[in-house]
């Protein structure tokens, strides 16, 4: 398909392979004349933007030229980045050869012309650069001349040898592709003679003495060192021939098809099997040389095409400069012409309608329009696969860690011809080695119910404070007189408590004597003698009368009963009429509290109720809340008033007093206060509680919160504190494994894709609730299932967590169950995901 | 580590040109110059040839599985202009479907997120870039773009299906409303983001960094993050990431992973998106990780298969 169009009428070049973008030369022709006569010589460059849809090419530079050109080539050649866009080298009439700076015509610089020389004799039609030295220059004239210039030193050419005799015009010079030093020339005669510039001389002439070839271009091979194409512009011989240097008697093939005289070729560099020839028979082939096979034919294009290029950086444009004065670029890979034809057409007609060179008030005749092609020409595109589509290599992820490798192996010795590898190698790619390790230790670890050493281990490996505690938690919750044992952890251990009061009191005070002011925590902890958890009884208001009882009773000698009007008298009044009430109301208000919470006990349990409430409504010391609340075995109150700063105290007392029923609450509420009102370390302890609860969602969740879980060991160290949170209240309890919550079923997920990821299937499906109403578990666990192959043996295997779709026509009427061989499932469940989607089943 | 695990000899008669597994990772499909593709079953290290299907009249350069739960299906796509969809039925593969409609090489295939329905996105060297949707009953829909990339489009990859907005805030019943978009690369050294609004295809985005071919991108799977993430490479040698944070997904941004001496015919994410294998002319695959601080490390050179995998150590520079 045509891409791009300019008109002119002039020789075109396109630059080097390295250059980007991709820019086009063209130079007023010096053979040619367009309808307006000028003789004017202009060197253009346009940038070829395959990005942009439209025919146009977008001028980049124009540089007024004293001569109009026979040939223009285009080298890398360039001094430093700011001169990086290479040389355009121009042959003229007259033996001029002109240098110009690329980067100085786009740019419009002062000196775009670099260099000058009129050294030949005659028109300078033959131009080549050296491929391997971008400074070499070759070029060739009339009477046999060939100079061969040096760019860094553009003042005197050398020769490659004696001038052949007998003189005669040069229509190509070309470098060897393989072997630098190696240049050859082509003559109208058909004769091409082969130099070698270490030798400074001609090595080899060919010529097929049938005196009817004409030469009109020549390339050597661009692999094959030894060969070398040249086409005939003879109407009697429109051929291209095949040379091989090592039998130079006579070509080795000859491409027949053209029906006139061949005008150009260009032998692809990116795919040796694809010459693209031009001629006078106004068409544009693609030869497939080796196998002498037309690959490829322009549709006949008006006029003659004096000039094809294929374009050396994007391998499947070309470009034809033709006598009509266009110069078109076209793909080889096929496509519709129709509508860039049109446009084209429509331009020429245009064109000329508004041209009359002759001032006769007539336009000329419309000669040279296209015909207007109404229906769609499709170009085939080439029929030989073209090498640069021909991917050679390739590689790709599949499920599991697995890596799909293939490609060519690189024989060392010939390079050029490389084997075809038959085979496609499957490895197993496995990054996270660390992270693998951890993850078998815990496996073994669940798998043998050896908890506790697991835990030991990870207290002692711990190398942060709160990561240590998490553990002993961990460990502690496993084992037998955990509250007791959680106290410690927390720092209230009861026997060094106990030795504390002891010591505080002094020696020989009985235990019971000592105060409710006393340390609050040894009144925490003292009850709990005895009884583990069942910490009830002794908080209660009967255990405390016996106590008080026990006061009153060492103390009061004998009995006096005031009857003043004073505080003292009132009371003993209320007294002897059984209002206790009021009795205790009188204490109270003379702070006499002792004395109200004696005569509440003996008005009864709703009287000491209320009198305890009082008493701790106006009685406000450091503990008396602390008191308040266990008297009333308020734990609630604790977890919810108490200051975040002592959670540790607060979950102590959770571990003392509260009852089994709701301990667990207890403790996921005061996590969740840290949670949500503690900052920074303090939030993050929460997790401390869940543990003590057994919450595992909650544990992930706070874990989540406040640690980074995206990589695959931050995803470890979360994943080993919950299973192992999970598994142990599973062993205690003798309960199945609790269900997920969505945290949790989130990172349980991550954490068996990663595993399945780094191929460890297995043990990914270990991880994945059997009975899971999450779409992605069950996705997951049908994936693994299956990657899995074989070795699942005869187990069933989960449900297909997709809503199955036949595809094909419905006189099939077999269901997909049974046509396939795929890891099969009965059960077909119905998708959340999918649920408009209807199985198409017959 | 990369440890070869099973070695398959396709026994194809030419260049192999592509090689993909299935969903499950339990067969191999492969394809080649000699026209044919091949699919083996590969579970437990073995090898078995299950199908070596004829139908293609020229070089098949790609195949691509469809999601298990449209059946066992492959698509495969060749220098004939064709584009073939197989199907296993009764234990047999046999051609359900084919595509005659590109003018030229059909170079790339590739499955919608299976959320979507059975579409297949198919770019080639017309241009063209077509979408092959199945409607039932053994038809299909065919919607063209054409002029996607001037002078070929070389490759096609969907972006993962993300609903706006919340799974959970869908009203149930309905069909989540799926934003549907896929990138592709091509002869004009671009990358083109299409999205579908309104049941018609438009360029959402043209992403500039390549100087020339673009053979390969490949869009990375979902990690349930906002950033969307391509990969590209060229025949120009580099590679490049793109990210795009934005939920309008405006705003692309390249980072170049590394410039290769060779062109690079193909990247290739793992499931998890973490890794990116690329695979060069130089007949090297290299496996590229993004390290903490936001540097493409290559952690892997493998050679017939094998490697070591190095560890990403701090300050690491993407030195290859």
């Amino acid at each position: 398909m045509k891409l791009k169009e300019i008109e002119r009428t002039a020789v075109q070049v396109w630059s080097p392979a390295s250059n980007h973008p991709i820019y086009l030369a063209t130079g007023t022709s010096a053979q040619q004349l367009d309808a307006s006569f000028s003789t004017n010589a202009t060197l253009e460059i346009f940038e070829i933007d395959f990005r942009d849809p439209s025919l146009d090419m977008k001028c980049r530079g124009i540089l007024p030229a004293s001569n109009r050109f026979h040939k223009l080539i285009w080298g890398s050649f360039g001094n430093g980045p700011s001169d990086s866009s290479g040389v355009i080298a121009g042959g003229g009439d007259n033996g001029v050869l002109t240098l110009f700076s690329a980067t100085q015509v786009l740019t419009s610089g002062t000196e775009p012309v670099i260099g000058r020389r009129e050294m030949h004799t005659g028109p300078v039609r033959a131009l080549d650069f050296n491929s391997f030295q971008c400074n070499l220059l070759a070029s060739g004239a009339n009477s046999s001349e060939i100079y061969i210039w040096d760019l860094n030193n553009f003042s005197v050419p050398m020769t490659p040898g004696a001038k052949s005799q007998p003189q005669e015009d040069i229509s190509a010079v070309s470098w060897n592709r393989q072997v630098q030093h190696i240049l050859s020339s082509a003559h109208p005669s058909g004769k091409a003679i082969v130099w070698d510039l270490r030798k400074n001389e001609p090595i080899i002439k060919i010529s097929d003495h049938s005196n009817r070839m004409h030469c009109s271009g020549m390339a050597w091979h661009p692999e094959v060192a030894t060969q070398l194409v040249l086409s005939s512009e003879d109407d009697r011989m429109p051929v291209i021939q095949i040379w091989d240097l090592r039998f130079a008697t006579s070509p080795l093939s000859q491409l027949e098809g053209h029906t006139r005289g061949v005008l150009s070729i260009s032998w692809c560099q990116a795919d040796p099997e694809l010459l693209l020839s031009s001629a006078k028979d106004n068409r544009i082939l693609c030869w497939n040389p080796c196998i002498g096979e037309v690959i490829y034919e322009l549709p006949t294009q008006s006029q003659w095409c004096f000039d094809v290029q294929w374009c050396p950086r994007n391998p499947s444009v070309f470009s034809a400069a033709s006598f009509d004065g266009w110069i078109n670029v076209y793909s080889v890979m096929g496509g519709s012409l129709a509508a860039q034809q049109k446009t084209q057409a429509d331009k020429i007609s245009s064109s000329f309608n508004n041209l009359d060179p002759f001032g006769m008030g007539q336009t000329l005749p419309p000669l040279q329009v296209p015909e207007q092609v109404a229906q769609t020409t499709l170009v085939p595109p080439l029929k030989k696969p073209p090498k640069w589509l021909r991917r050679p290599v390739g590689v790709s992820f599949a499920f599991g860690g697995k890596l799909i490798t293939f490609g060519l192996t690189k024989a060392p010795a010939q390079q050029m011809q490389q084997i075809p590898l038959r085979q496609v190698f499957i490895s197993q790619v496995v990054t996270e080695t660390e992270f693998l390790a951890r993850s078998r230790e815990l496996q073994t670890a669940l798998q043998s119910g050896n908890l506790l050493d697991y835990c030991q281990s990870k207290i002692q490996a711990a190398q942060l404070q709160f990561e240590e505690n998490l553990w002993n938690f961990l460990k502690v919750n496993m084992e037998s007189e955990s509250r007791t044992k959680l106290l410690k952890l927390l720092g209230y251990s009861k026997e060094e408590l106990q030795k504390k009061i002891t010591s505080c009191l002094g020696n020989g005070i009985p235990e019971k004597q000592h105060f409710p002011e006393a340390d609050g925590l040894a009144r925490a902890a003292q009850p709990a003698q005895g009884s583990k958890c069942s910490v009830t009884e002794v908080g209660t208001a009967s255990s405390s009368s016996g106590f008080f009882d026990s006061l009153v009773s060492q103390d009061m000698s004998t009995l006096e009963i005031l009857v003043t009007t004073d505080t003292d008298g009132l009371i003993s009044q209320a007294l002897l009429v059984g209002n206790f009430a009021g009795a205790v109301e009188l204490c109270m208000r003379a702070d006499r509290f002792a004395d109200a919470i004696i005569l509440a006990i003996a008005g009864g349990e709703t009287l000491l109720r209320e009198t305890q409430m009082q008493y701790f409504a106006k009685r406000k010391t450091k503990i008396s809340q602390l008191l308040s609340s266990i008297v009333q075995q308020n734990w609630r109150d604790v977890i919810c008033t108490c200051d975040l700063q002592s959670w540790k105290e607060a979950l102590a007392i959770l571990l003392t007093y509260s009852r089994q029923e709701e301990y667990a609450q207890l403790c996921d509420m005061l996590g969740a206060r840290l949670e949500s009102e503690g900052e920074g370390v303090l939030s993050s302890e929460a997790c401390l509680c869940y543990i003590s609860s057994g919450n595992v969602e909650r544990l992930a969740k706070c874990w989540v919160k406040n640690h980074e879980t995206s990589s695959p060991l931050a995803l470890q160290d979360l994943v080993e504190k919950v299973m192992v949170l999970s598994r142990s209240i599973e062993m205690l309890r003798g309960s199945t494994r609790p269900t997920l919550g969505p945290v949790l079923t989130e990172q349980v997920t991550q954490y068996a894709s990663l595993l399945a990821s780094q191929g460890c299937l297995a043990a990914a499906m270990s991880y994945l609730p059997h009975s899971s109403d999450e779409l992605l578990i069950q996705q997951l666990r049908d994936r693994v299932f299956h990657a899995q192959g074989e070795s699942m043996g005869n187990q069933q295997p989960p449900p297909f967590p997709y809503a199955r779709v036949h595809v094909g026509p419905v006189s099939h009427p077999l269901p997909a169950a049974k046509s396939s061989s795929a890891p099969e499932a009965s059960a077909r469940r119905q998708s959340p995901r999918h649920p408009a989607k209807v199985s198409l089943k017959a | 580590m990369v440890s070869v695990i099973n070695t398959v000899d396709t026994s194809h008669e030419d260049m192999i040109h592509d090689a993909q597994m299935d969903y499950y990772g339990t067969r191999l499909a492969t394809c080649s110059s000699d026209r044919s593709v091949k699919i083996f079953d590969v579970r437990n290290g073995g090898q078995i040839l299950i199908a070596d299907l004829r139908g293609h009249e020229g070089p098949v350069w790609q195949v691509a599985w469809a999601h298990p739960m449209y059946g066992n299906i492959l698509a495969s796509c060749s220098y004939d202009r064709k584009i073939i969809v197989w199907k296993e039925e009764n234990g047999t593969w046999e051609k359900t479907y084919e595509y005659t409609g590109h003018d030229s090489s059909v170079n790339s295939v590739c499955w919608a997120p299976h959320d979507y329905g059975l579409i297949l996105a198919c770019g080639s060297s017309d241009g063209a870039i077509s979408l092959l949707s199945y409607t039932g009953d053994g038809q299909w829909e065919i919607k063209k773009i054409s002029n996607a990339h001037t002078i070929g489009c070389n490759a096609v990859s969907w972006a993962p299906a993300v609903v706006p907005g919340s799974l959970i805030d869908q009203p149930s019943g309905q069909k989540p409303n799926y934003i549907k978009r896929f990138a592709s690369g091509g002869c004009d050294n671009l990358i083109k983001i299409w999205k579908e609004e309104d049941g018609q295809w438009k360029e959402e985005q043209k992403l500039e960094a390549h100087s020339d071919w673009v053979r390969d991108v490949a869009w990375a799977p979902s990690i349930g993050l906002p950033t969307s993430t391509i990969a590209s490479c060229s025949q120009d040698g580099r590679v490049f990431i793109w990210t795009c944070d934005d939920a309008s997904g405006n705003s692309w941004s390249p980072k170049l992973l590394h410039k290769f001496n060779d062109v690079v015919w193909h990247v290739s994410w793992s499931i998890t998106a973490n890794i990116l294998a690329v695979s060069g002319g130089d007949n090297k695959v290299t496996l590229w990780k993004e390290s903490v601080d936001g540097l493409w490390v290559c952690i892997s050179d493998v050679n017939k298969g094998q490697g070591a995998v190095s560890a990403i150590t701090e300050g690491q520079q993407n030195e290859q």
